[in-house]
């Protein structure tokens, strides 16, 4: 059943392409290529779509991060905690980083939003700063929400470890934990980058 | 011995011979018994002395029998007892009896007999811990051999034991009860037979003298007779009369 | 991977907490020091103190195998109950091993006329099924077949290899062996193409066991069936399809003639060659069967305490992967050689044989 759905999906997805590559070839050889200008599509799209969509990214992709992060983690301090309660209270920790990698995500959505203005006229918008802000905090908000992301995960399978190896030998604690703070530390490249971005960033309408 | 008492018998010369024959009887009856009992008591000791030895190699050998079964569980991490049992369908090792004579006592004897090539439960364990099955198997095999040899020694350790407690009550019974016995009743007729020979002669010579007595009344008589009529020398020949040498006397009591 | 901690999470954690309690290189050798199973009782204490405290006081080796196992049997239970999907259907997996034992048993048991109750008592818990009653019902052989087939899970590894007439016909042991290599492809065939273990370390790590265990048997029963009525045939039929040995070591395997003949095979894979020659069996012909000491052979281990050394190795590696299935299966055969060596030092004091006490087998530090 499940096997079949798969092939399913998987035809759907090649009936899709040769669609589109059906299509493209149509136009193409009836003197229609310049559709395809993607130049030309990228800048009829408003900065505003791009700013908010970059925001949006932003503190989806560090919450999903986080969230991924915790239920790797915390599944396995609820498990090792069961025969070594004494882990509980210190592996808070990695759920904390995991936490930090969202507040991360939401402090970058926070700043990237100071940018918005509704005040803005369509000129002022159509202007070449404001595309510049827009795709910023559209790139931006990828960048800070892929590493988020990816430090979320890493916090959340190294963190399952040391919650693992520390059950085992309380000695390891420190020692994994030193790991942990690198994952965390991705996320923090993200946060970084983003605020400096956010720096260059003008307001849109100014 | 007056204890013993003696037997009620007439004591007579012919209860005598019965008795003397009885008494030499019960002698040679007592001897052989007595060699009996010393023959049976001979290998009651030495069986006894198996039985120790085969006690205490029965104890090592079931001490190790029951260790090779603890190394077979820790090995198929199981209980095999039961798939064992079940898979048993004939007797690999059987039991065979015979009868050995010892003096006299036949005594039951267990020889253990192997079928050779017979093995039901080969496969048993033929995924994990076959080898360490067959091992405890020989040691198993071992362990029943000296079981039944032990049990051979048991069993003709009691049986003796009843038949040497038995021969030596008759042995004693003879030695302590009827020889004394016996010879008391000899003793009894012995001394009553003298005691009528006693009283035999006695009376005789009681008889003797009064015929004695009469002879002489008589010879008094005839004396004054014959000196009446003239022949006492002729008479006085004969003498005075001899009990013991008068061969054609009357019988006076038989 | 990066889900496998959504769904079984919580089960790993408490895993890797059942392993950290069980018992040390340490831990035995306290236990080893032990005058009686009353201070074993005590050693055990942090461990089994609750399934051990109602017991009498000077209780049988037995008695005390009960309470261990009784503990793993409710570890057991509890990841059962609390784990999920895939995880599930592995501890299933592992479960259909013990069933087989169980089924054997009851086939033996109902051939042989004996009592329900009696047949139960004896089974393993782990390897228990709803139905099991039930099959002890069945009066002949046919009707337990059938039973057998509709109401367990085996019946895949009955249909196409065993028929009913086998069941009575066949020693219980083949029949056994024959449910097991069926056993033992269709888990290794399960965990490979599975969709959420195929290509993982779960499935890696699962098949090393499986091929373990297919290798262990295929070298038992070859040497086991030396001078019985175990033909060569039906021996190569017992033989899995999976594992190090297979194809070239199995095919050697069912041309196996003797001891030689079994070292020959194992040349291929070093691990077993090497077992193989420590059990005394790479020498002269029969240098390892004709050991009949009866157990009081000293130090040399034969070549199941090998096998079972070299499992408990690959257990103890398969805690070093995260994210993995293996870790349960690992588990689970770290227990039970576990209430295996427990059982081993109880009985070793209890009779008092203290020469061999150290052949327990512990890879925990």
């Amino acid at each position: 059943m499940e096997s079949n759905f798969f092939k399913f999906v998987m035809w759907l997805n090649w009936f899709i392409i040769m669609l589109v590559l059906f299509i493209a070839f149509l136009n193409l050889v009836m003197g229609g290529g310049e559709v395809f200008d993607i130049g030309a599509i990228i800048e009829s799209i408003s900065p505003n779509w791009f700013a908010s969509t970059g925001i949006g990214l932003c503190v989806g992709l560090s919450v999903l991060g986080a969230a991924w992060g915790i239920f790797t983690v915390a599944t396995s301090i609820l498990g090792a905690g069961v025969g070594a309660p004494r882990i509980t209270n210190k592996m808070l920790i990695s759920v904390v980083f995991c936490e930090v990698v969202a507040i991360y995500g939401v402090i970058m959505a926070i700043v990237f939003s100071t940018k918005l203005n509704s005040g803005a006229s369509a000129e002022e918008m159509d202007s070449h700063a404001a595309h510049f802000t827009g795709h910023g905090i559209f790139w931006g908000g990828i960048a800070v929400g892929v590493c988020n992301l990816l430090s979320g995960v890493a916090i959340g399978i190294n963190g399952s470890g040391t919650a693992i190896a520390s059950a085992a030998n309380d000695t390891l604690f420190v020692r994994t934990l030193i790991v942990q703070i690198f994952s965390s530390v991705i996320g923090l490249f993200g946060l970084i980058i983003g605020l400096l971005l956010a720096n260059k960033l003008p307001q849109f309408g100014e | 011995m007056s204890n013993v008492g003696r037997e009620a018998i007439f004591p007579t010369r012919q209860s005598l011979a019965v008795m003397k024959s009885k008494l030499k009887g019960a002698e040679t009856g007592h001897s052989l018994l007595k060699r009996k009992s010393e023959a049976l008591t001979k290998r009651f000791r030495e069986i006894t002395r198996k039985l120790k030895q085969a006690k205490l190699k029965m104890g090592q050998v079931l001490q190790v029998a029951a260790f090779a079964f603890a190394e077979v569980n820790f090995q198929m991490g199981g209980d095999i007892a039961y798939q064992i049992q079940e898979s048993a369908k004939n007797s690999r090792v059987q039991l065979k009896t015979r009868l050995e004579n010892v003096s006299g006592v036949f005594l039951p004897a267990f020889d253990l007999g192997t079928v050779e090539g017979k093995d039901d439960f080969a496969l048993t364990g033929l995924g994990r811990g076959g080898q360490k099955v067959k091992q405890t198997r020989e040691t198993y095999t071992r362990a029943t051999e000296v079981l039944v040899e032990l049990a051979s020694l048991q069993t003709a350790f009691v049986l003796l034991d009843e038949v040497i407690k038995t021969v030596n009550r008759r042995v004693n019974a003879i030695e302590h009860v009827i020889i004394p016995r016996t010879e008391n009743t000899i003793k009894y007729i012995n001394s009553e037979l003298d005691e009528l020979d006693r009283e035999e002669f006695y009376r005789l010579k009681k008889v003797a003298n009064k015929k004695a007595q009469d002879i002489a009344a008589e010879d008094a008589v005839r004396r004054e007779r014959k000196l009446v009529e003239g022949e006492l020398n002729d008479e006085q020949d004969t003498g005075p009369a001899d009990m013991l040498k008068t061969d054609d006397d009357d019988d006076v009591i038989f | 991977m990066l889900y496998h901690n959504a769904s079984h999470g919580f089960i790993d954690g408490v895993v890797r907490g059942y392993l950290n309690q069980l018992l040390t290189s340490a831990n035995y050798q306290n236990l080893t020091q032990c005058q009686s199973i009353d201070d074993m009782k005590l050693q055990l204490g942090p461990t089994y103190g609750d399934f051990l405290s109602s017991l009498p006081p000077g209780p049988t080796t037995s008695a005390l195998q009960e309470r261990i196992t009784e503990k793993f049997i409710q570890n057991f239970m509890y990841l059962k109950a609390n784990s999920n999907g895939t995880l599930r259907k592995f501890l299933e997996y592992i479960t259909y091993g013990y069933m087989i034992d169980n089924i054997a048993l009851l086939i033996t048991g109902t051939l042989h006329d004996r009592d329900i109750k009696e047949l139960m008592d004896r089974t393993h818990p782990l390897g228990k099924f709803e139905a099991m009653p039930v099959l002890s019902i069945a009066t002949n052989v046919e009707e337990l077949y059938n039973s057998v087939l509709i109401e367990t899970p085996l019946a895949p590894y009955f249909k196409g290899s065993l028929s009913h007439q086998d069941l009575d016909t066949l020693n219980i042991e083949i029949v056994k062996e024959t449910l097991y290599k069926n056993y033992l492809e269709d888990f290794y065939q399960w965990i490979n193409s599975n969709s959420e273990t195929a290509g993982t370390a779960s499935a890696e790590d699962v098949s090393g066991f499986l091929q373990f265990e297919a290798d262990r048997r295929a070298i038992n029963i070859t040497l086991n069936s030396f001078d019985t009525e175990l033909t060569k045939p039906q021996r190569t039929k017992l033989y899995a399809s999976i594992g190090k040995l297979y194809p070239d070591g199995t095919t050697l395997l069912s041309r196996a003639d003797d001891v030689d003949g079994v070292v020959l095979a194992c040349q291929g894979v070093p691990a077993y060659q090497a077992a193989l020659e420590s059990a005394g069996m790479g020498g002269g012909p029969l240098g390892g069967l004709g050991n009949q000491a009866g157990g009081m052979g000293g130090g040399i281990r034969n070549l199941d305490e090998l096998l079972y050394q070299r499992e408990m190795e690959i257990s103890k590696l398969a805690f070093t992967q995260e994210f993995s299935l293996a870790i349960f299966y690992a588990w689970v055969k770290l227990q039970e050689q576990e209430v295996r060596n427990v059982v081993w030092i109880a009985e070793c004091i209890s009779q008092n044989q203290r020469e061999r006490i150290n052949n327990f087998i512990s890879v925990l530090e």
